[in-house]
């Protein structure tokens, strides 16, 4: 299972690419905004995106309303310090399938994974 | 910002006198009485902060990667020495009872190393939640800027937008765990709604 990890913070990058490996999942894609994410995203094999919200050139929102508008079947997980509920329901009706807000737990990760794939 | 950071500015400073070598710490000489009619542009103090802030940044997420680097390492090593303990379980000597009590609490050390590193990388999270806050600020920053600027008819504005900022993080002292059960009650109140 190809995933794809879009986030402008190299260092989130790494942790959340850690906990993947740790639960299983080591074929991991990086972009580090929306922009650079829909390019790895046209290389095609990618079945799953976690992504940030708050990213320069384009961010998490607007990048997952264009990935829904070529691909409205990929589960999407958007995990971000934005952490009010307008901002949940905004996301959500964007078309994210969930939401973890940082900082978090490797569980909550796991968790959150295996219910989009579930 | 290290030391050999430091002493590479300085060394820059010292070959171009006209520019700040640190611009806290070194303010801009003033020009020559006999400086031609060109003037210098106009130095923007909130741009000085923004411009430390950005290395401030920068710097602490190129460190904390630094940290990361380490941790990575530590967990390779133990890998290793469990490997090497796994082979030293094939020898027959390694049948007494008492070593094979020793190996298992050897194995069992380095495990609990490797999720203590886990636990380490995890918390490394604080970097971007801190990079996010400062940003925060310093959309707060520019906004005070703009609002003088218009108000005195002087000065020149802030750059254009730049990163989308969050305005919403997590209270200081929020645990992962009433993060998550915030999320996931908004995620059921939406669904239900949907479904209602």
């Amino acid at each position: 299972m190809k995933i794809l990890i879009v986030d402008d913070s190299s260092t989130m990058r790494r942790i959340i690419i850690n906990t993947l490996s740790r639960i299983g999942y080591t074929d991991v894609v990086e972009g580090e905004n929306g922009k650079s994410g829909l390019e790895r995203l046209g290389q095609g094999g990618v079945e799953m995106i976690i992504t940030d919200w708050n990213m320069p050139e384009m961010d998490g929102l607007e990048f997952v309303k264009v990935v829904r508008g070529q691909n409205p079947g990929i589960p999407i997980l958007m995990v971000t310090t934005n952490a009010a509920k307008e901002d949940i329901v905004e996301a959500l009706q964007a078309g994210v399938n969930n939401y973890v807000v940082k900082p978090f737990t490797p569980d909550t990760l796991k968790e959150k994974i295996e219910s989009l794939l579930g | 910002m290290d030391q050999s950071e430091i002493d590479a500015l300085l060394a820059a400073g010292s070959k171009s006198a006209s520019q700040p070598v640190v611009a806290a710490a070194a303010p801009a000489p003033p020009p020559a009485p006999s400086a031609p009619v060109a003037q210098e542009p106009h130095r923007d103090p909130s741009g000085h902060v923004i411009a430390e802030l950005d290395t401030v940044t920068a710097v602490t997420e190129r460190e904390s990667n630094k940290v990361m680097d380490q941790l990575d390492q530590i967990c390779r090593l133990v890998t290793r020495q469990q490997e090497l303990i796994t082979g030293i379980m094939t020898h027959t000597g390694s049948q007494e009872p008492k070593v094979q009590q020793a190996i298992h609490e050897v194995m069992s050390a380095g495990k609990e190393i490797q999720d203590k590193v886990f636990e380490a990388m995890d918390l490394m999270q604080f970097q971007d939640i801190t990079r996010q806050k400062l940003e925060r600020i310093l959309n707060h920053l520019r906004q005070i800027h703009d609002y003088i600027v218009d108000l005195l008819g002087t000065g020149t504005k802030s750059e254009g937008k730049r990163a989308s900022i969050s305005n919403t993080i997590a209270q200081t002292g929020t645990t992962p765990d009433e993060n998550k059960a915030h999320a996931d009650a908004v995620i059921e109140a939406f669904k239900s709604k949907g479904k209602g």
